[in-house]
């Protein structure tokens, strides 16, 4: 059972793509919590939504590739400022001016990108181990997905999983080995079987579409032109995006910054209730 | 002893009426405190003060007609303009182009209308028991007694006493009625006493011209109400639901025009701000820290099963006793539980037994007022009323508890241990909702005992005090997870906490577990005895009497006294070496000298001193006169005049003990005290040895907690 159900849910066509929202609870400002990378889908915010939508209208969907989202394989689809035009159309259909907008790994990327193209559209940020490209290079996984495209070694390990045949072979084992990266913390198992539960309600081929998506706008750009309140939130056990980017983005934006020592890169689902604390004080606090 | 000096003490003249101002502290918000006047002053503030001016810059002033301010009786001289033109005048005065202004009662009346006129210079407004013109209902004493407020009553009583001529004639007698009155909250007697202090430091005729020059241009209830809705700035409203002088109707109404905040403190009376300090500068550091939330700023947050076990440790500063117990339990934790962090919030003179052994201290120590400072400016002579001490430190305790409670919130302990930190104990049962980690409770003594020259009022308060103790512990148990008694229950005064209240001993036997004295240190094997003396310079039949007083810098009468028996002595037993220890804080230089007396100032590790000397001469503190007991010296002990826990507590325990002889400082002189010296001097004794493993018992019961 849910902990909460939505109010209302519905679909949105962006551009042709019917994307799958749900709508929780009532109350100023409006929180639209975004998706991240298609691994996962909405699901993941179920931590925050109950407590959220005891104060605030709370509005989560899904990006194409998951969740109540139609599948899509085309790269297109995948493009930041695609992502971006979704979350616009959300809001518009649930009539939303306005909102504080969550954005959790790639979905940062999202959120940053939203902020800095529709300014009157987000009063404040919140980005949870944000993917906001900021970060240095991870020397075990990053010189492995440069041969992303290329054939994977006989017996891969780590790293080598990712991997676009890989992921066509073996994409439930790829995304075990992920999750496991994900929550790295001690006594993760029940936040490790849900993340592979949601990975495998799509395929390794939309994990590949995703990754033949267009080039991100630069990083530096973005982050410079957010003009908002924000809020970082990073654990310091991050072995996905590793926290030093969050500092380096705190520096950029002028943004606070919650460091949870310990954490890994699923803090909001592992540590959820100084995220959740964290979520409601920076809500109130922008809130006029 | 004020928990904060002024920064600025300075008074202005605005048409030849004095205004005493003071600022405190520096920041770049300046808070504007308005007491109502002429019933109080300034000081009604004195529990805000301190906290504030650690971020803020805090001005205060007396409003015309009581502190330092003048006294006009002209009713002209006390119009709303008139006092409106007050807080201009102090924000000028101060270089102060735009405050959050506090007021108390009428004086919010003063604020508001300020606000109105010059909105620029107001950057939020909090309204504490509100006494605001028209809105909410009055309550009903003050409608029936302005009926007959001008004539001459017969035989006035209850709140006929608001009257012209009994405010003039008897100011104290309706002085006395209004505070008891507004001071609902039972055990108020140190606000009680305070603020019927400072009204009567002004006087009937002031009091009465204050009431009635408010009537000469009072606002009608239209202008009134507009002004309010007008207030376009924060507001927060403090109320107490008890409010006998104003009603909390008041206060509600209020923040509902002005679209402010309302927080009702449920149970208590008209002044919030001195009874429940401590929720209403919580209530103020939110409010103002609400409005700035979204500043950037980084914290960090630790996950629970990677946090080290931490403990914050609080040292009572006043004697030293304390410190050397508290790092003997802390090395003996510390040997049960070795992955412990230990932090000490702590002041001088603990800092400097803490820094030898090497001890983590926190920085935070720095901020707090010193409690030993106060008890030594308490302190006349060989005299310090120790209980009025401590009540006196009222402010002080609040101060220093608003920094305990930021560190213990941000630093994630396990435990707290306090060792009398009265503010800890104190405040936590009075805000039981802001208590963290388990709280282990030391004490070497239970209950406060009125000493004769307080007479009937001590004896009151002193039980009032005691009273209220009793009730935090039976009614919020979770406070104190451990309670240990330094000491054993044989050691506790055959007394009761007063009139209708239990047996002290029967009272701490079913709430303090005893894990016996915790002396700190280990007394010397008598085969050990010799070479010490040998090592400190001690000639051989030689019989030394060591003299010392502590390091607080009280005594230099006893030691004067005790100098002049030395001539004596030396008649009486020749042999006699004396070593006079004047502690860091007198100058040795600077008392009397006679051939061959020995005069010290700092003697490092004074206690080895004393373990094997022939004679100590002491006063009445427990350490030092424990220590005598474990070490099985002969001594005299001279209780410091009224201190109730010297004269009552320690007398006793050391009497069970068989150890040291009791002098009364009043009753001796040198020869009576050059006799007693005579009569001790190497004496054998048959003291009740003192336990060694105090320390190591009451750390595995505070390691049961980790």
């Amino acid at each position: 059972m849910r902990a909460r159900e939505p109010d209302h849910h519905g679909f949105v066509d962006s551009d042709g793509l019917d994307i799958g929202y749900e709508v929780f609870g009532s109350g100023d400002p409006t929180v639209l919590l975004l998706p991240t990378w298609t691994i996962m889908h909405a699901r993941f915010w179920k931590m925050q939504v109950p407590y959220l939508s005891r104060g605030n209208r709370v509005v989560t969907y899904d990006g194409p590739g998951n969740g109540r989202t139609v599948r899509s394989s085309d790269p297109e689809r995948f493009s930041t400022d695609a992502e971006v035009a979704n979350a616009v159309a959300v809001l518009d259909a649930v009539g939303a001016d306005r909102a504080v907008v969550v954005g959790y790994s790639d979905g940062g990327k999202f959120g940053a990108r939203m902020a800095q193209l529709h300014p009157g559209r987000v009063s404040a940020l919140i980005l949870i181990a944000p993917n906001l490209g900021l970060d240095d290079p991870l020397p075990e996984r990053d010189p492995i997905r440069e041969r992303f495209f290329e054939p994977y070694p006989e017996n891969p390990e780590g790293w080598e999983k990712f991997n676009a045949a890989y992921w066509r072979d073996h994409y439930d084992d790829f995304a075990r080995f992920f999750m496991g990266k994900v929550f790295s913390e001690p006594f993760s198992t029940k936040q490790w079987d849900d993340g592979v539960g949601w990975a495998l309600e799509t395929t390794g081929a939309i994990l590949e579409a995703e990754m033949r998506r267009p080039a991100d706008p630069d990083p530096f750009e973005v982050a410079s032109a957010v003009s908002c309140p924000v809020l970082l939130i990073h654990g310091t056990d991050d072995r996905i995006i590793p926290h030093q980017g969050s500092v380096r983005a705190a520096e950029v934006m002028g943004a606070s910054l919650l460091t949870m020592a310990g954490s890994g890169h699923g803090a909001h689902l592992r540590d959820p209730i100084p995220v959740n604390l964290a979520l409601r004080e920076f809500i109130d606090g922008v809130t006029p | 002893m004020r928990a904060l000096a002024p920064v600025v003490d300075e008074t202005l003249s605005r048409d030849g009426v004095v205004i005493h101002y003071e600022v405190y502290g520096s920041g770049d918000t300046t808070f504007l405190l308005i007491p109502p006047a002429p019933i109080t002053h300034s000081r009604i503030w004195k529990a805000q003060i301190p906290h504030l001016a650690r971020r803020h810059r805090v001005v205060t002033f007396d409003a015309r007609g009581n502190g330092g301010s003048g006294r006009p009786t002209g009713l002209a001289d006390h119009t709303r303009a008139e006092n409106v033109a007050d807080v201009a005048a102090v924000l000028d005065a101060t270089g102060t182009s735009r405050a959050v202004l506090v007021a108390h009662c009428h004086a919010n009346w003063w604020a508001i209308d300020f606000a109105d006129s010059q909105p620029e210079r107001v950057e939020a407004l909090i309204a504490i028991d509100p006494g605001v013109p028209y809105l909410g209902t009055p309550q009903p004493h003050w409608v029936q007694t302005a009926a007959t407020f001008d004539d001459r009553l017969e035989d006035p009583v209850g709140w006929e006493l608001f009257n012209r001529h009994v405010i003039i004639e008897e100011h104290r007698r309706w002085v006395e009625f209004f505070f008891d009155a507004q001071l609902v909250e039972p055990h108020s007697t140190k606000q009680y006493d305070d603020a019927v202090g400072w009204a009567l430091e002004s006087s009937g005729s002031v009091l009465v011209a204050g009431e009635e020059g408010i009537e000469l241009d009072l606002p009608g209830r239209e202008e009134f109400v507009a002004m309010c809705e007008r207030l376009d700035l924060p507001v927060l409203v403090i109320h107490g639901s008890e409010d006998v002088c104003q009603s909390p109707e008041k206060g509600r109404e209020l923040a509902e025009i002005t679209g402010g905040d309302f927080v009702l403190i449920e149970g208590a009376g008209h002044l919030t701000m001195a009874r429940e300090p401590v929720r209403v500068n919580r209530e103020i550091d939110g409010f103002i820290d609400g409005k700035r939330r979204v500043e950037a700023r980084a914290r960090t947050w630790t996950r629970g099963l990677q946090r080290p076990a931490r403990a914050l440790y609080i040292s009572s500063p006043i004697g030293l006793g304390h410190a050397r117990r508290d790092v003997a339990v802390a090395k003996e934790l510390k040997k049960l539980r070795p992955e412990i962090e230990i932090d000490w919030l702590a002041q001088d003179p603990v800092t400097r037994v803490l820094k030898a052994e090497g001890e983590t201290i926190h920085p935070a120590s720095e901020w707090l007022v010193s409690e030993s400072a106060h008890f030594v400016s308490m302190t006349n002579e060989h005299n310090l009323h120790a209980f009025q001490a401590i009540r006196e430190m009222d402010e002080i305790l609040v101060a220093n508890f608003m920094i305990f409670q930021e560190v213990v919130e941000d630093g994630n302990y396990d435990l707290v241990v306090s060792d009398e930190a009265w503010e800890v104990d104190h405040f936590w049962h009075e805000n039981p909702e802001l208590k963290r980690g388990s709280h282990v409770w030391f004490t070497d003594f239970v209950g406060y005992l009125p000493m004769p020259s307080g007479g009937d009022r001590e004896a009151f308060v002193a039980a009032d005090y005691n009273a209220e103790m009793i009730e935090h512990i039976a009614r919020f148990p979770r406070i104190r997870d451990r309670a240990l008694f330094v000491g054993n229950p044989d050691d506790i005064i055959p007394e009761t906490f007063g009139p209708g209240l239990p047996k002290i001993r029967d009272w701490t036997e079913e709430h303090f577990d005893f894990p016996g004295y915790i002396t700190g240190f280990i007394p010397p094997a008598p085969d050990e005895i010799d070479g010490i003396r040998d090592e400190l310079g001690f000639r051989d039949g030689e019989k030394v009497i060591v003299v010392t007083v502590g390091g607080s810098g009280v005594g230099r009468a006893l030691l004067e006294t005790i100098i002049a028996a030395y001539p004596l002595v030396k008649d009486l037993v020749p042999e006699a070496r004396m070593i006079v220890v004047a502690g860091p804080r007198i100058d040795p230089g600077s008392l009397p000298e006679y051939p061959g007396l020995q005069i010290e100032g700092y003697v490092e590790r004074l206690y080895r001193h004393l373990s094997v000397c022939d004679l100590a001469v002491v006063q009445g503190g427990l350490t030092t006169c424990m220590e005598l007991a474990a070490a099985r010296r002969p001594f005299l002990y001279f209780p410091l005049e009224d201190h109730f826990e010297q004269n009552y507590h320690v007398r006793h325990r050391l009497d069970r003990y068989g150890a040291g002889r009791y002098m009364d400082y009043a009753a001796s002189d040198p020869d009576s005290i050059a006799d007693a010296m005579a009569t001790e001097v190497g004496r054998q004794v048959d003291y009740v040895p003192v336990e060694t493993d105090g320390a190591a018992r009451a750390a595995a019961q505070i390691a049961e907690l980790l």
